[in-house]
């Protein structure tokens, strides 16, 4: 029963439940089952959030064990360092080049970021993709397609879902008004995947 | 057709698949998403209750009229409807009733971690449990019929997992339920003793029957590989990792219907196997009908007794291994928790940090305002339960002592007020207490994702609906001091607090300003720090706003996330933050 395992986190706000649907949605499309699994709740506080996804022929669970993810999509580098854990030996992890600091209590600790995050980063999973995702969504205008190029990245590896798979997520997801952009998004994504 | 869902969505879909009607409840998570999806469907009236008793309530008389009708609540929110609850139990029902309980082991948002599988027991009422999005869906549907069948409200059991997996379903088109019309019949529904008394024999009939189709049914009770030397008895979403873990190696009873338990069906399953195990979340409720049965199971000995279980626990507990390991080692990574704030230009900030800086003792509420209990804020002295703050201030005003007198507020959101604050302000009044009253009023239930409430003027649909004045209703209940204040103006926050606490009576103080998320609300330019006029005194840093961090040791505004709402401003006394100029 070989079911593949997809992890998303970030900070509350930054659009993973949506990426969660997309891919959900793409693995129906592939004439796959799905579940998925996050909370609600807090998202919108500025916590970090997460949102499990497993795709094969048959899911019979929801959460992803610690240690058992092929892949990991992060949106915000410390949130990818606090779920590197999840990874298996081979897995494969996206993280978008952005920091966002969390709430400081004081100004004279030094700063509640992590130092030398990228190489931390690095040095954990050695074959992560940091991709400046923010930079591209600036460059084609909107600063929410963020989510969409990441999941243009995963999309170059991830055996069992096809470009069209993803295509049509989008397609069924987005109103018209934007599924052209998210579609270019998508490529820019596979870009720099 | 195969549809995407969320679990709360296919709760909807299984009750309007159902015929259902009505459906009420009051936000809480996981459970709001439920109500939120059944207002897409046509012909059901959707309304939000003031709180879960009365939720309950308007439907059960819902159900009087022969309709089908749906209550949806958390775990906490059937303590606020356990009294309807139980007794509804009695009566039975004419229309089908289902009430939603929507448990969070593992506490992701709550405060407490109950397994309310008990309170289906004590109250009798039968129950039935999903394990994933499909079964959500046509479980609800049947439960409707499961309770006109055996005249019983029926518990479904919802878990967080559950409720907040998105998965598969197979959406079915809507019946037409039996038609019905109120029947007058006192000795079913009118509760006096002399009727409970008969009605008490009908509650266990109904549970033998109940019990019946437990034993009997393949759809209810599956067995899934039969003839397996190990069993496992399991229910709800550990399902799902029994069935991951151990594939074709056990025999698995899957038990639907949790109250009663088909204890004939476990029993007999219990004799076919030479290993028997039960996995649950939380408690052994399960287990506990097996032992006293006198049947050898293994348990909760082997799996953790508090939160979740996932793969690895339930993997540990039937097979003693740990097949997936962690190879990513953190443990020289620094790396900060990220817990929830209040929003950059949040109204209960300036709030919070008067509380704190005043050093008066908060007796606090359920809602966004319980994050003022938490760093750099620690404004709050105590979060029990919906509406709790105001009895506690009174009681802690009442007996901390002469020379304490003047230093406890309660601090309570509007929302949080009407589900059950006022009968609290009711007593502080008759019993001619002198404590003060803080509501912070933001025009919506926030922390659930901004659903209306009385005092919003919009009902759950977004259409104008009567509005309910908190002052109106303070001096209603007798209160004579209630002032208005805008939450935004610290010098004005202080001084009403300096006097309401002051006063020799109770007072109320309302601070006044909507919801900067729901509403989304931008105040002004964002603020700009001037590092020249900067002495790094840290105020501005310890009002808790995610739009102020930190740069080389000097307070770095996200112009972004700044809503200019000037709280950090007033705080800062050397003039180094200000409004930026309009470009």
């Amino acid at each position: 029963m070989k079911i593949t395992n997809i992890m998303l986190s970030g900070v509350g706000g930054q659009g993973i439940l949506t990426s969660g649907r997309i891919l959900a949605l793409a693995a129906i499309d592939a004439g796959l089952d799905v579940k998925m699994s996050e909370v609600h709740g807090m998202s919108q506080r500025g916590g970090n959030v997460d949102s499990h996804i497993r795709i094969g022929e048959k899911v019979p669970s929801s959460l992803i064990p610690k240690g058992g993810a092929d892949y990991l999509i992060s949106f915000e580098m410390m949130e990818a360092l606090r779920y590197m854990d999840y990874l298996k030996p081979d897995g494969k992890a996206y993280v978008s080049k952005l920091k966002i600091t969390p709430l400081s209590s004081n100004l004279k600790k030094g700063g509640s970021y992590p130092e030398n995050i990228e190489e931390m980063i690095v040095k954990k999973a050695p074959s992560v993709k940091l991709i400046d995702a923010e930079s591209v969504a600036k460059e084609l205008g909107d600063i929410r397609m963020v989510n969409i190029i990441l999941l243009g990245a995963l999309s170059k590896d991830i055996k069992v879902l096809g470009r069209a798979n993803f295509e049509n997520a989008i397609r069924e997801r987005f109103n018209k008004k934007v599924v052209d952009l998210c579609l270019k998004a998508f490529e820019r994504g596979m870009e720099n995947g | 057709m195969k549809k995407l869902m969320l679990g709360n969505e296919a709760v909807a879909r299984g009750a309007w698949e159902a015929g259902v009607a009505f459906g009420s409840g009051y936000p809480g998570t996981p459970s709001t998403e439920i109500l939120e999806a059944l207002i897409h469907y046509d012909d059901v009236l959707v309304q939000w209750a003031p709180n879960e008793k009365v939720g309950y309530e308007v439907v059960m008389g819902a159900t009087l009229a022969g309709k089908r009708a749906i209550a949806t609540m958390k775990h906490v929110g059937l303590n606020v409807a356990a009294d309807p609850f139980f007794s509804s139990s009695y009566m039975g029902v004419n229309g089908g009733l289902v009430v939603v309980s929507a448990d969070d082991p593992a506490m992701h948002s709550s405060q407490d971690e109950q397994d309310n599988r008990y309170l289906a027991k004590a109250a009798k009422v039968v129950m039935v449990e999903p394990s994933d999005v499909e079964e959500s869906r046509w479980m609800t549907k049947e439960a409707f019929a499961l309770s006109e069948e055996l005249d019983t409200p029926v518990l479904l059991r919802m878990t967080t997992r559950v409720c907040h997996q998105t998965g598969i379903t197979f959406p079915e088109d809507r019946i037409t339920p039996p038609e019905k019309a109120f029947v007058k019949d006192i000795s079913k529904y009118v509760l006096l003793p002399g009727h409970a008394k008969q009605r008490r024999h009908k509650v266990e009939e109904r549970l033998n029957k109940a019990r019946e189709i437990g034993n009997t049914s393949d759809r209810w009770s599956p067995i899934i590989n039969p003839g397996k030397k190990i069993g496992v008895i399991t229910s709800g979403v550990a399902f799902g990792y029994v069935l991951e873990v151990m594939g074709e190696e056990a025999s698995i009873l899957k038990l639907g219907i949790t109250n009663p338990l088909p204890l004939e069906r476990m029993k007999k399953f219990a004799g076919s196997v030479e290993t028997l195990f039960v996995v649950e979340e939380l408690e052994p409720y399960i287990e506990e009908a097996l032992k006293a049965m006198g049947i050898k199971v293994k348990g909760s000995e082997l799996r953790p007794y508090t939160g979740e279980l996932d793969l690895k626990s339930v993997e540990k507990m039937l097979k003693g291994t740990e097949s997936v390991k962690v190879t990513v080692d953190l443990s020289d990574a620094k790396i900060n928790n990220r817990p929830p704030t209040l929003c950059p230009g949040c109204s209960h900030r300036g709030m919070f940090t008067t509380f704190r800086d005043m050093g008066l003792r908060v007796m606090g509420d359920i809602g966004c305002y319980t994050l003022g209990a938490v760093n750099p804020l620690k404004a709050m002295d105590s979060c029990m339960c919906m509406g709790a703050s105001v009895g506690m201030a009174e009681g802690l005003d009442r007996f901390c002592g002469e020379k304490e007198r003047g230093k406890t507020i309660g601090v309570i959101g509007d929302s949080t007020f009407f589900h059950s604050g006022i009968t609290g302000l009711i007593d502080m009044v008759v019993n001619r207490s002198k404590a003060t009253l803080v509501i912070l009023d933001n025009s919506l239930t926030a922390m659930t994702g901004g659903q209306p409430h009385p005092g919003t003027g919009m009902d759950i649909k977004g259409m104008a609906a009567p509005k309910l004045d908190l002052v109106e209703i303070c001096h209603a209940v007798g209160v004579k001091r209630v002032r208005v204040i805008d939450p935004y103006k610290l010098d004005e926050v202080k001084a009403a607090l300096e006097e309401e606490l002051a006063a020799e009576e109770v007072s109320v103080i309302i601070a006044k300003a909507p919801c900067v998320l729901g509403f989304k609300k931008k105040f002004n330019e964002p603020v700009e720090v001037t590092i020249e006029k900067c002495i790094r005194c840290g105020k501005c840093i310890r009002v808790g706003c995610m739009a102020i961090g930190e740069k080389d040791g000097y307070p770095d505004i996200d112009e972004n996330l700044c809503t200019g709402c000037g709280v950090c401003v007033q705080f800062c006394q050397d003039g180094a933050l200000n409004f930026r100029k309009k470009k």
